[in-house]
This record gives C-alpha cells, sequence and structure tokens, in this order.
C-alpha cells in the first residue's frame, strides 16, 4: 500500500520539476493603469500558468527606464513605448520588440473638455506641457506641420511626468502631451472632469506605440520561453478585450490602489482601439506590418534622432517570429 | 634670500599638497573608470566613457553654459535667502531657551521630509519659472547653515561673556564683541555646506518643471539616451559647487583671517 503511494509521489516531484514554471518578470512603462489590463487579465485567469510561467509584474518608472531595465537584463521583458525602445537600440542597446501591441500612435494634445479645444486651431495662444526630449515631445513638430500650426503659436513649459499631470490639473497649463488613455484618465481619476484628447493619428500621423521588448540575447537564448510568455499574452490580450470588466477586476486584485474602476474601465477599453490598424484587424493581436514599422522608423528617424541608418533595416528593431501565425 | 627660499619651500609644499594630489587622484579615478568599461565591456548606454564625456563636453560647452546660468540664479538666490534667514534664525534659537524649544524640534523634523517629495507640489504652487528652483535651493541650503550657526553662537566661552558683561557691555555690544566673531568659523562652515546643497536643490528644481538650466539638460539627456551629455551636465554642475565653494571661503578668508591662518593650507575642507 505504502509502496505505490511512494512510486506515485516521486513520480509527482518529478513531473513537477520537469514542468517547473519559469520565473518571468515583466517590467510595465509605468505606474499601472488601465492599458495594463491584459497583463493582469492574463496572470488572474492562470494564462501565463498554462504556459508554465511564473509572472511577476513591476511598475515602471516611464518607457525610457524601462527599456535601460530590460537591456540591462534586470527585467525579462518590458512592456514600453516601441519608438522609444528604437531611441535606445540605436545607440547599441540590446533589445527588440517580440510584439507590437499598440499599432496605432495613442499621442495626442489634451485639456479638460469643458475648455472647448477640440481642433488644433483652438490650441493657438495656450500653454502646453511637455516632458523634454519623450517620444511625445519629438514627434510634436510633425504635429503642428501636419495642422499648419507654427511653434510659436504655443507656449510650452517643460517638466517632468508627473509635473505635466499637476500643471494641467492646477490651471498652469491649459493642455499636455499624453497618450489617449494614459494621462487623459490620471486627470479625470484626480479632479473627476473629462479630457478631450486631439489625436494626432487624426492628422495622418501613424506610428507604433507601446508593445513587449525584450533582451535580444535573452530571445535568442530562451526563444521557446519568448514563444510561451507571447502565447499567453495574446491570448491575454484577446480575452481581456472581451472581458473589460474582468479586465478591470484583475487589475483592482492585484493592485486596489490603481485607480478608479470607472476610469480604469474607460482607459482600458480606449486602449483596445489601438491593438490593430485595418491591415490587422484579422490577425492576432501583436501581428504588427513590416509597412508600419518601416513608415514609424521613417518618422523617428525624420523626428526623433533616430540615425539615418536605421531606415535601411527596420527589422532590426522588432521581430514577430514568436508570435501565433 | 632665505624668506624667499622658504617661501619657494612653502609654494611647492603649498602645490603639492593642495592641488597635485586631488589632481592625481582624479586622473587615477578616470583611469579606472575608463579601465572598468573595457575590462568589463560596459556599453555606452549604461556607462558612457570618459572621452566621450570629454567630447561632449567641449562640443556642447557653449549650450552647457548658457543653460548653466539659470540654474547658477537659482543656486545663488536660494543660497542667500538661506543665508539671510539661516543666521537670523540660528541667532533667536542661541539666544532663546523658549525660541529653541519651540522651534528647533520642529526644524529637525522639517529637515526628515525629503526635498524632492516637494518639488512637484513647487511647480504647481509658484508656476514654471525661477521660483520654485529658488526656493527648493533654499529648502536644502537653509538647514546646515542654522545648525552650525547655532552651534557657534552656543559654544561661546561663557566667561569671556561674564568678562564683557562685568565691564559693563550692552547686549549688542556682547554680541559684537565676542559671540558673533566666535561664532564665525561654524557660520561659514554652514556656509559651504549650504552652498553645495544649494545647486543640488536648484536641480532638483528643474528636473521637475523647466524649460531651461542643467536639470533642463539632464532630463532631455535622460530622454534622448545621451548618457555624455548627461555627464557632461553632472560635470558642469560639481563645478558650479565648487566655484560657490571656493567663492565662500575666499569670503571667509576676508572676514575672518584670523581663523583661516590658523588652519592647515587645505583647498577644499568643510571645517
Amino acid at each position: 500500500m505504502i509502496r505505490p503511494l511512494i512510486a506515485l509521489s516521486l513520480w509527482l516531484c518529478c513531473i513537477g520539476s520537469a514542468f517547473a514554471n519559469d520565473k518571468v518578470v515583466l517590467m510595465l512603462n509605468w505606474y499601472v493603469y488601465g492599458e495594463h489590463g491584459p497583463f493582469f487579465y492574463g496572470k488572474a485567469k492562470g494564462l501565463y500558468a498554462a504556459e508554465g510561467i511564473d509572472l511577476e509584474i513591476q511598475e515602471g518608472r516611464g518607457s525610457g527606464a524601462t527599456v535601460q531595465a530590460v537591456a540591462a537584463k534586470s527585467a525579462d521583458f518590458g512592456y514600453a513605448d516601441v519608438t522609444t525602445m528604437m531611441r535606445a537600440a540605436i545607440k547599441g542597446a540590446p533589445i527588440i520588440a517580440v510584439g507590437v501591441l499598440n499599432q496605432t500612435t495613442a499621442m495626442s494634445v489634451m485639456g479638460f473638455a469643458d475648455k472647448n479645444m477640440r481642433k488644433p486651431q483652438d490650441i493657438i495662444g495656450k500653454t502646453i506641457a511637455i516632458t523634454p526630449a519623450d517620444s511625445l515631445t519629438q514627434i510634436w513638430p510633425l504635429f503642428l506641420k501636419k495642422t499648419g500650426l507654427k511653434e510659436s503659436d504655443v507656449r510650452i513649459v517643460a517638466g517632468d511626468a508627473q509635473t505635466k499631470l499637476n500643471a494641467v490639473i492646477n490651471g498652469r497649463a491649459d493642455l499636455l502631451l499624453g497618450a489617449v488613455m494614459d494621462q487623459s484618465m490620471r486627470i479625470k481619476d484626480a479632479t473627476g472632469k473629462d479630457v478631450y484628447c486631439i489625436r494626432f493619428a487624426d492628422y495622418g500621423i501613424h506610428l507604433v506605440g507601446d508593445g513587449v521588448i525584450a533582451n535580444t540575447d535573452f530571445v535568442k537564448q530562451n526563444p521557446d520561453l519568448v514563444r510561451r510568455f507571447m502565447a499567453a499574452t495574446t491570448k491575454a490580450v484577446e480575452g481581456a478585450a472581451a472581458a473589460p470588466d474582468e479586465t478591470v477586476d484583475a487589475i483592482l486584485a492585484a493592485d486596489p490602489k490603481a485607480g478608479k474602476r470607472e476610469t480604469l474601465l474607460q482607459g482600458f477599453t480606449l486602449a483596445t482601439q489601438f491593438y490593430t490598424t485595418p491591415e490587422t484587424k484579422d490577425k492576432p493581436p501583436f501581428s504588427v506590418t513590416d509597412e508600419n514599422m518601416a513608415e514609424s522608423v521613417a518618422l523617428m528617424v525624420e523626428y526623433g534622432g533616430l540615425d539615418a541608418s536605421a531606415k535601411d533595416n527596420p527589422k532590426q528593431f522588432y521581430t514577430n517570429d514568436y508570435l501565433r501565425k | 634670500m632665505p624668506r624667499a627660499g622658504a617661501a619657494g619651500r612653502r609654494m611647492l609644499g603649498l602645490h603639492q599638497a593642495a592641488w597635485i594630489r586631488p589632481l592625481l587622484l582624479l586622473i587615477v579615478l578616470i583611469g579606472s573608470w575608463d579601465l572598468a568599461i573595457r575590462i568589463f565591456h560596459i556599453p555606452p548606454y549604461q556607462i558612457p566613457a570618459p572621452i566621450d564625456v570629454v567630447k561632449s563636453l567641449w562640443s556642447d560647452w557653449p549650450e552647457l553654459i548658457a543653460e548653466a546660468w539659470p540654474t547658477t540664479y537659482a543656486t545663488l538666490a536660494g543660497f542667500l535667502l538661506s543665508a539671510l534667514f539661516g543666521i537670523p534664525v540660528a541667532m533667536l534659537i542661541a539666544a532663546s531657551r523658549t525660541v529653541e524649544s519651540f522651534v528647533y524640534p520642529l526644524l529637525v523634523f522639517s529637515q526628515s521630509v525629503p526635498k524632492i517629495a516637494i518639488a512637484p507640489l513647487l511647480v504647481v504652487w509658484f508656476g514654471f519659472d525661477i521660483m520654485p528652483k529658488i526656493i527648493c535651493a533654499f529648502m536644502l541650503g537653509f538647514f546646515p547653515i542654522v545648525v552650525s550657526s547655532v552651534q557657534g553662537f552656543k559654544s561661546v566661552d561663557p566667561d569671556m561673556i561674564d568678562l564683557v558683561r562685568a565691564m559693563r557691555a550692552n547686549r549688542l555690544q556682547i554680541y559684537r564683541a565676542v559671540s558673533l566673531p566666535h561664532a564665525m568659523p561654524a557660520i561659514f562652515t554652514g556656509l559651504k555646506v549650504s552652498a553645495t546643497l544649494a545647486v543640488v536643490g536648484a536641480v532638483v528644481g528643474e528636473f521637475v518643471g523647466s524649460n531651461s538650466g542643467i536639470g533642463y539638460v539632464m532630463q532631455r539627456a535622460i530622454g534622448t539616451f545621451d548618457l555624455p551629455v548627461m555627464f557632461s551636465a553632472l560635470i558642469v554642475l560639481a563645478m558650479m559647487g565648487v566655484i560657490l565653494f571656493w567663492l565662500v571661503d575666499f569670503v571667509e578668508r576676508l572676514v575672518i583671517p584670523w581663523h583661516a591662518s590658523r588652519r592647515e593650507d587645505i583647498v577644499i575642507s568643510a571645517n
């Protein structure tokens, strides 16, 4: 009676060690907000565990810091702005996007809805809060060009990410440069007032946004793990998009202070619209097209301070090899 | 002749002690920095090579200097405010046990608040112009002056005060003849510490919200992963701190030469 039990437990131990979960650290681009829903949904629903991954989600302090952490292997994966990643990669950081989630840009210039700033001409003479040299600020001249505005039409005040928010909330600035589903929701959380976003995408600016990045050496050494991680994340994105309420539940269960339920839900719903372009709407999430990436790289060369040589090989910045076909 | 020889020797000795040694140490440090990068293959996006920093210092020098001015203004203004408020507050604290019992604990309490946490609020309260940076520099520079000055005023020999009191000196005379001169060395110690901290304060202020200054340059450099520029900005900042320190040291030598002459020849010392 005892023997079979010992044999069984030994066998279970072997199985256990053979299938011991890989510990994976994902660093987000920022403090938790609605856009990060899929990762929490995937973790809560056991999608990562099903792929043998024990996922730890860490908050970040801006895409730049996340990119550097992933380049230095302080985190296995990062969720960060892919154009910011390009700027670090061209300086020699060994990083690559293994999945581009936001395939259209969420960049916008936003202010309180009751101030009636709905189109580019409405912002003339206003004060805009920016963060020096972030992706938004680098693309800003292109927005001005596309909308026929001049740099002198607005007054710029510069500060860090929190200062941008504070400036608009306290009336020190009329608008800020931010992402549609990010800062607008934070301001709404703090003030209860609606924010209107004038979207760069509506004025012919096509650029990729946030995605999953990894260290190139890590990807080479752990192709199977990367494939499993992206498989779980793809399922998580699909599942979360279909169940926004459960997604917000998952965020709040992991971090009760992540924000108000309503704004998290609104922020996540806003984020889902950037997942596809007309070309990729029938494909699984993350399947960015080569044309989209080439166009993004070209824009970053022209406006983002990316070296001109980057245009010759946009594929150095991303790969779709680890995605579900 | 022997006097000139002695002076010459002293000059040589001074140079060896005061200039050559820190310079040698600096060269060794930069050498090991360079060596560490080569040996451990540290990539430039993590730590830049010294030569790249020198190149960026050279090419960006005009911009760095231009941006150093707003930081300098904020630093100087914050530092002067620290001295203007710090020394009288210290005098009050040292003069009255009542004031001390009320104010001093709160002052210590206020210093335990991390300034970096308040800096974003300063922008909310005072906007994006130079004011928040001055206040930030003041907040960092104020405390060392108070602490040192209190110590200075309190360490006056009571016998000395009794002596001049016996000579029928009034309070002001006692203060001018005994307390202030006695406290001066300690006050200058506080001023020197405060000078270097004021630079830090001004940059913290610029970091959270500014359209110009070294803090702005640093934030922009972080955004573009341009570490050589970031390090150049740090060097300019350090130079500002050193220059301000020297200036205070110079004023100290003018104001209390009797004290400075008693000290060993040390280029930079907080004592």
